[in-house]
């Protein structure tokens, strides 16, 4: 089986290059080599959205990917934010304060059995990331939320506490609310 | 009391089993005919029209055909349906070739009179589709009376002598009621049927509506089997229907008898029941693609192996289709396989238990250079290749997405 090498920054730190067999998904890699285990596989077949990281664009933008559809190759040289990278953590890797996306779903207990959270979570920080660039009007917020978030499955909680969670943290966060149109 | 008998006797000339009323029957070639497909809106009533229809003059808006008397088709008699529905006359002056009359002009009497009888038992509807959002002059709705004496070739359908009674029938499935070649046959400058190329494949709406000629569906790998499924399910072997096509499965051809899709399938495949490769051609040749191709393979197993498979084998059809062998990858024109990797497909449900996966698209990942790499790959590994697809090639079908819309700008 031909191995690539592969290197990738993940949650801001320098990964590799290691020797990874090609065929590897991206979420096997994270879970294998670099055992983070807050990647969760649901469908494996990319519908569920349970396995979303975000993935940093050239302009910085993030962009929720799919991690059980793609393999390593991917991203190579990309910079990948997994869940552990959410809160902010000292240099011991202690957490020191989730994010504010993070501590909405705790506060509205957005999740039960937690499999589909990861995948909130980061798609959630996504679409704040993204209405700190283009603001949108009060009008427009649910159907933003819906658009980001409307694709992940989640089997327990009913999405009405996910939604909840979500615009409290675009409603109380400045800049992400135009006035007007 | 006479056209009863009659529509009893094409009834059963179609091959049906038992009597239908004219309604029932009327209700089948609608469906036939796919009607609900172009006169819904996504999440309307059926049959009330207001579909928006991107054309280059301009938007046209799908009208309503429940017999509300304001807004439908309400005052229409039979006479004026015929004229409608054969020769785009409608009460209120002649209607857009969008609506197909140059495929149903071939419908025959007894049919149109089902398809009113039909028709005029529907619930009426009140509701006025938006304004048509037409550029000049193609706004000008005497024009069309012109149009029609220049492009609208109104030769009936001769039987064709030699064919047996099967493909006979299914020559007015393809080209009268299901009109296929509304999609399939390319278009002139005027957006006029090139008759001459009937059914040789045209662009549209961002997707290659394929050539669905005998020798083409050939060279796809279609054969009697694994077209009938596709017609029933969506998707078999060689691959699955997107865009339009999936609507036209799900709305109309799965809904049909199997003696009609049987009969639709010896037209199109008019005596090439062969499957290409069975015919000892062989499909392809991974060793040398990866040797010629490394870029092309290496993006392969990095974004498309996971769910297409190592070898390009699939998951399941439902999930990701083979690719080895597949009918978009070894048909000639390069097209669609480009535009899946540019723009990706959306998720499809056929039925509660028929549904299929979405794939990303990768518009804002993969240069022109690489996509015309990974495409020469999969059709020379698993394809039939017939030349290479150029970087330019690949920039033009990435600007006309663009262009309208169907893909986001250049990151
Ligand atoms: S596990 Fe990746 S989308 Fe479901
Ligand atoms: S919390 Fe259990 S699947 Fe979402």
């Amino acid at each position: 089986m031909a191995k690539i090498p592969v290197s990738m920054v993940v949650n801001g730190e320098r990964v590799g290059p290691v020797q990874v067999d090609e065929y590897t998904t991206l979420l096997d890699f994270l879970q294998e080599y670099l055992n983070l285990t807050g990647t969760k596989l649901g469908c494996g077949i990319g519908v569920c959205r349970a396995c979303t990281i975000l993935v940093e664009g050239n302009d910085g933008a993030l962009e929720p990917v799919r991690s059980c559809i793609n393999n390593v190759g991917r991203f190579n040289g990309s910079s990948v934010t997994t869940v552990e990278g959410q809160a902010q953590r000292n240099s011991n890797g202690e957490v020191l304060a989730l994010s504010p996306v993070q501590q909405a779903f705790l506060r509205n207990f957005s999740f039960q059995c937690g499999w589909c959270t990861a995948g909130f979570v980061n798609a959630a920080t996504a679409l704040i990331d993204d209405l700190r660039r283009r603001p949108v009007s009060a009008g427009k917020v649910e159907q933003v939320i819906e658009e980001a978030l409307g694709e992940h499955i989640c089997r327990c909680t009913g999405y009405v506490r996910y939604f909840r969670a979500v615009r409290e943290v675009i409603e109380s966060t400045p800049g992400l609310v135009k006035e007007a149109d | 009391m006479g056209r009863i008998i009659l529509l009893l006797l094409s009834v059963l000339s179609a091959g049906f089993s038992g009597a239908q009323t004219p309604i029932e029957t009327g209700r089948y070639l609608a469906t036939a005919a796919d009607c609900v497909a172009c006169h819904t809106s996504s999440n309307g009533r059926p049959f009330v029209g207001g579909r928006p229809f991107h054309t280059p003059f301009g938007i046209l808006y799908s009208t309503n055909i429940t017999p509300d008397k304001k807004t439908g088709i309400g005052h229409y008699t039979l006479q004026d349906f015929a004229a409608s529905m054969r020769r785009g006359v409608g009460l209120h002056g002649n209607l857009y070739p969008a609506m197909p009359y140059t495929s149903y002009y071939r419908i025959t009497d007894d049919d149109i009179a089902a398809l009113y009888a039909y028709f005029m038992q529907l619930p009426a509807v009140e509701y006025v589709a938006p304004k048509n959002d037409l550029l000049f002059p193609a706004n000008l709705r005497f024009g069309l009376k012109a149009w029609n004496l220049a492009f609208f070739d109104r030769q009936p359908v001769s039987e064709i002598a030699g064919k047996s009674p099967e493909w006979q029938r299914g020559n007015y499935l393809v080209n009268a009621l299901g009109h296929c070649g509304e999609c399939h046959t390319p278009r002139n400058f005027a957006f006029a049927l090139k008759r001459d190329e009937s059914l040789a494949g045209n662009v549209l709406e961002g997707w290659d509506a394929v050539d669905i000629r005998p020798q083409a569906l050939q060279r796809q790998g279609w054969d009697r089997a694994s077209l009938r499924e596709l017609f029933r399910s969506g998707a078999s072997e060689p691959g699955a229907a997107f865009g339009e096509m999936f609507r036209v499965v799900k709305h109309s051809l799965s809904h049909l008898s199997d003696s009609d899709l049987d009969a639709m399938i010896t037209y199109l495949l008019d005596g090439n029941e062969t499957a290409a490769e069975a015919s000892g051609d062989v499909g392809g040749n991974p060793g040398s693609a990866a040797d010629n191709y490394p870029e092309g393979r290496g993006d392969f197993v990095a974004y498309c192996a996971a769910c297409h498979g190592r070898e390009g084998t699939g998951t399941t059809i439902a999930f990701a289709p083979a690719m080895d062998r597949n009918a978009g990858v070894r048909g000639e024109n390069p097209y669609n396989t480009i535009a899946v990797i540019l723009r990706g497909l959306p998720a499809q449900r056929m039925s509660r238990t028929n549904a299929r996966a979405g794939m990303p698209g990768f518009a804002s990942e993969l240069s022109d250079a690489r996509v015309a790499g990974l495409v020469n790959f999969m059709r020379t590994a698993w394809g039939d290749p017939g030349g290479e697809v150029t970087e330019d090639q690949v920039a033009k079908i990435r600007e006309d997405l663009r262009k309208h819309g169907f893909i986001g700008e250049k990151k």
